[in-house]
């Protein structure tokens, strides 16, 4: 069992997993059916191309960094003016940061990162006017899903990551497995991505926390290290 | 001198104004002595600082010529009822206590700048605070030995410090007057005194600029070496 990882980050980002007509909405963590697209896409599939080796993947995804919901009241008119284009509500994602790990077999997955790296169809972060930055892939590594989030430092930006404690606790969506006592389903399992008929299948996720390590973080004020000082409660009455 | 530990009320809106405001908490403490010279001699003047504590208490510390009578702090941003609402202890038995050797943890903010032009042709100097983390620390490791101590080491080399709540501030003096921005760090640390005679001055008088408002105190606790 091998993992490809994905950094998932942009100035905006947009993974709906419900919207109807003009209310365009977004899940907070990137969704199955929109990571799965995006490799898809880096394939070079073409929408209507059955799916076959990418249905069997596993998916997790970390929250590194939530970013902030963002609401676009879209008032768009045809290029002449003539005409109103509905109006919408499309939600984004501002400034987040996500961890992707796709489970399967090693050389599927070799083929994906090599796509990733140099893909087909320009890559985007669920919705169109939503690009990446690079470098989206950080390779293909050996254990499972669970075990590489929780092994991955902390992706979040630097600002962050300086203040941040020298582990930190990260939120994680995994595809439940059998058996588990399921916490939320999502129409998120792609099935077909043909603009003609569009067909997800029920999706359960398993909410947790894993603990990553953040080697850019502040060090436990020097308690730890051999020979230091433990400095955690400073009372200067303490000798008066 | 006299160590004076304040307990704050963040909940009341008198503490949240002199929170916000270096200048209005700086005439606060200042309003605790009746006389102007009991907060201001040649050889020490008033000196706080507001920490953050565990459980996210705030705490008020001041160091002053002679003991602060604060009813009117307590009153405003305090605990009336509580009987650690305020404690002053003497400072002296410390002070007289410091010997060359001693290692000592001590926890400082402090305004960490320099003096320059701003461009080559400027006709003045003017003051810049230093905005990294690595400046912020050159700061105060070149300024150990002229006040007398040096910072210790750990046993991989590393000096034994952090900064931490490294911020910049911005208050108003007066209504309609220009803001005063400060630069201020926290540092965490562990210390060797070198010479007790200048290191009494730092606990006395402070350390760097904007000493008024709540830098440049400098205290110590015990320092436990950890296994």
């Amino acid at each position: 069992m091998s993992v490809l990882l994905l950094r998932l980050a942009g100035p905006l980002q947009a993974w709906g997993s419900t919207s109807r007509f003009t209310q365009r909405h977004t899940e907070i963590a990137p969704t199955k059916s929109g990571v799965i697209g995006l490799l898809a896409a880096a394939r070079g599939q073409r929408r209507t191309d059955p799916l076959t080796e990418l249905l069997g993947l596993g998916f997790g995804v970390r929250i590194d960094q939530p970013g902030q919901i963002l609401r676009d009241f879209q008032v768009a008119r045809s290029l002449d003016g003539r005409d109103s284009m509905p109006l919408t509500n499309r939600y984004y994602l501002s400034d987040a940061v996500f961890l992707a790990a796709i489970g399967g077999d090693s050389e599927l997955l070799d083929g994906l990162h090599e796509a990733v790296r140099r893909p087909q169809f320009p890559l985007y972060l669920g919705r169109r006017s939503c690009p990446p930055v690079v470098p989206v892939t950080l390779g293909v590594r050996p254990g499972t899903v669970a075990e590489v989030l929780s092994d991955v430092p902390w992706q979040a930006a630097k600002r962050l990551r300086e203040r941040g404690p020298s582990t930190v606790r990260l939120e994680v969506l995994l595809d439940a497995p059998p058996g588990a006592e399921v916490t939320e389903t999502l129409q998120d399992e792609p099935v077909s991505f043909d603009p003609a008929h569009r067909q997800y299948g029920w999706r359960a996720v398993v909410r947790t926390r894993v603990l990553a390590p953040n080697p850019d973080g502040r060090p436990p004020v020097a308690a730890g290290v051999p020979g230091g000082i433990a400095l955690a409660d400073h009372d200067p009455l303490t000798w008066l | 001198m006299y160590l004076t530990r304040f307990l704050m009320n963040t909940a009341r809106q008198g503490a949240r104004k002199l929170l916000a405001s270096p200048q209005a908490m700086h005439a606060a403490v200042l309003s605790g002595f009746p006389r102007p010279e009991d907060h201001t001699r040649d050889d020490a003047r008033t000196l706080w600082r507001v920490d953050q504590g565990r459980d996210r208490q705030v705490v008020l510390y001041v160091v002053s010529p002679t003991e602060p009578e604060l009813t009117h702090l307590v009153e405003q941003a305090g605990w009336p009822r509580s009987s650690e609402s305020w404690e002053t202890r003497p400072y002296d038995r410390l002070l007289d206590s410091l010997e060359k050797g001693q290692r000592w943890a001590f926890r400082l903010t402090a305004n960490p700048s320099r003096t320059g032009r701003k461009t080559e042709n400027s006709p003045t100097t003017q003051r810049f605070g230093q905005v990294t983390a690595t400046q912020q620390l050159e700061w105060l490791t070149s300024r150990a030995e002229r006040h007398g101590f040096t910072i210790a080491r750990q046993a991989d080399g590393e000096l034994n410090l952090v900064t931490y709540d490294r911020q910049v501030r911005r208050f108003t003096r007066n209504h309609g007057q220009r803001p005063v921005t400060l630069v201020t760090a926290t540092y965490d640390g562990v210390l060797d005194i070198e010479d007790p005679a200048l290191f009494r001055n730092v606990l006395t008088r402070g350390i760097g600029h904007a000493r008024a408002y709540g830098c440049g105190l400098l205290t110590l606790a015990p320092a436990q070496p950890t296994s």
